[in-house]
């Protein structure tokens, strides 16, 4: 695809709480991010990374459904995941080894845990001399 | 799992050894229990198809069977990797009998070994990891078919299944002259819970995983440094994670 406006779009998904429905979303995570000028690395990283973020919701998740959304603007690339949690525990906590594994595969990262739903927030910056190009 | 004792090569060793001269079947057995964390880890790598794991070790377990009845300790190669590939076979030949192997078109497969060379080429050229419409313009294909050559490079296993993950020949010295292995197991054995996991990894998966997630090296430069495509080692962090998760969730089946 070429030609994408530089301005932020976005690319939702919601998938059934399953293990198996995980590789859609790396899937199409790896493909938002391959389209817009990322970085094989960083392809991976985020593969990885919403991977890893799904593993763990799946774990509490209280819905029918995981989300993602993947928004792309000028320097970087924002990946939601989330979904209807269980209360009980966080469901990343921040010793926890997967908060180490995103840590390292998103330059930023969040977990919002709020009102019964937790999402999962990371962002890969774009490389410096990979700022998305004006389409012109 | 129990916790076995550390056991080191002379003592496979030792045990070949007299398995040589005695022929005694208990030790044949010993050598059966101190090998089936190898089996159980390469049975792993194929959890992802359908098998119960329990299944899969026990073929595996055929597979350390053979190999140990066939390896010739004067052959001065390790049993670890000796035993792989016979391991490894046995499994594939599990699911090629069952007609379930990951089919990938020839097509995607050619077109996946090909990128891994344009993949090194380009990330020379360029000095850092390329993008994905660069690597369609090396391969004079489109970003469609650069996109389901990556992944299908993910899916599709067979050249890290079958490159021993034991083949660490040089791997010591080069974790050596970077005098970071103890503090790589340190940093790893913070989470305690990892520790027995970690201790299965074959000694390069176990340095992949310290130079990605707690030296933050990306897996360009870990290509580089340990002497393998940026696709195997993205392959393999992607499977060690799996490993290392499956590992920790012994409740998970039940849920």
């Amino acid at each position: 695809m070429t030609g994408e406006p530089s301005t932020s779009q976005s690319v939702e998904m919601r998938v059934p709480p399953t293990a198996g429905h995980l590789s859609l979303l790396r899937t199409v995570v790896g493909g938002c991010a391959g389209r817009e000028d990322f970085t094989l690395d960083q392809v991976d990283d985020l593969r990885m990374a919403v991977d890893e973020a799904a593993v763990q919701l799946l774990r509490h998740v209280a819905g029918d459904a995981i989300e993602l959304t993947v928004t792309s603007d000028e320097d970087a690339l924002e990946i939601r995941v989330g979904a209807e949690t269980k209360a009980s525990q966080p469901v990343i906590d921040r010793e926890s080894f997967s908060w180490t594994i995103l840590q390292a595969l998103a330059d930023e990262l969040d977990v919002d845990a709020l009102e019964g739903r937790t999402t999962v927030v990371m962002r890969k910056k774009r490389l410096p001399d990979l700022q998305a190009e004006d389409p012109t | 799992m129990t916790q076995e004792e550390p056991y080191t090569r002379e003592d496979t060793k030792k045990l070949f050894r007299r398995l040589q001269e005695t022929g005694d079947p208990e030790i044949r057995a010993a050598l059966v229990q101190l090998h089936l964390p190898l089996v159980e880890y390469l049975a792993r790598r194929f959890k992802d198809r359908g098998e119960p794991l329990d299944d899969l070790i026990q073929v595996g377990s055929v597979g350390l069977l053979k190999a140990i009845d066939r390896f010739d300790l004067d052959r001065g190669v390790e049993f670890s990797t000796y035993a792989t590939p016979t391991i490894v076979g046995e499994l594939k030949r599990y699911f090629r009998d069952k007609g379930w192997a990951v089919r990938v078109p020839r097509r995607l497969q050619e077109l996946s070994l090909r990128m891994n060379k344009i993949v090194s080429q380009r990330t020379q050229e360029l000095g850092r990891s390329p993008t994905v419409s660069e690597l369609a313009q090396a391969a004079e294909v489109t970003e469609e078919e650069v996109l389901e050559a990556l992944e299908s490079g993910q899916a599709y296993s067979t050249t890290s299944l079958d490159a021993p993950s034991n083949d660490d020949e040089d791997a010591p010295q080069r974790v050596e002259r970077m005098g970071e292995n103890d503090a790589a197991i340190e940093n790893l054995e913070y989470f305690a819970s990892l520790a027995p996991l970690i201790e299965q990894l074959p000694e390069r998966e176990r340095q992949i995983l310290y130079l990605r997630f707690f030296k933050g090296m990306t897996q360009s430069k870990i290509a580089e440094e340990v002497g393998i495509s940026q696709m195997h080692v993205s392959r393999l962090l992607s499977r060690i994670l799996s490993f290392l998760r499956e590992g920790m969730e012994p409740d998970e089946s039940e849920a």
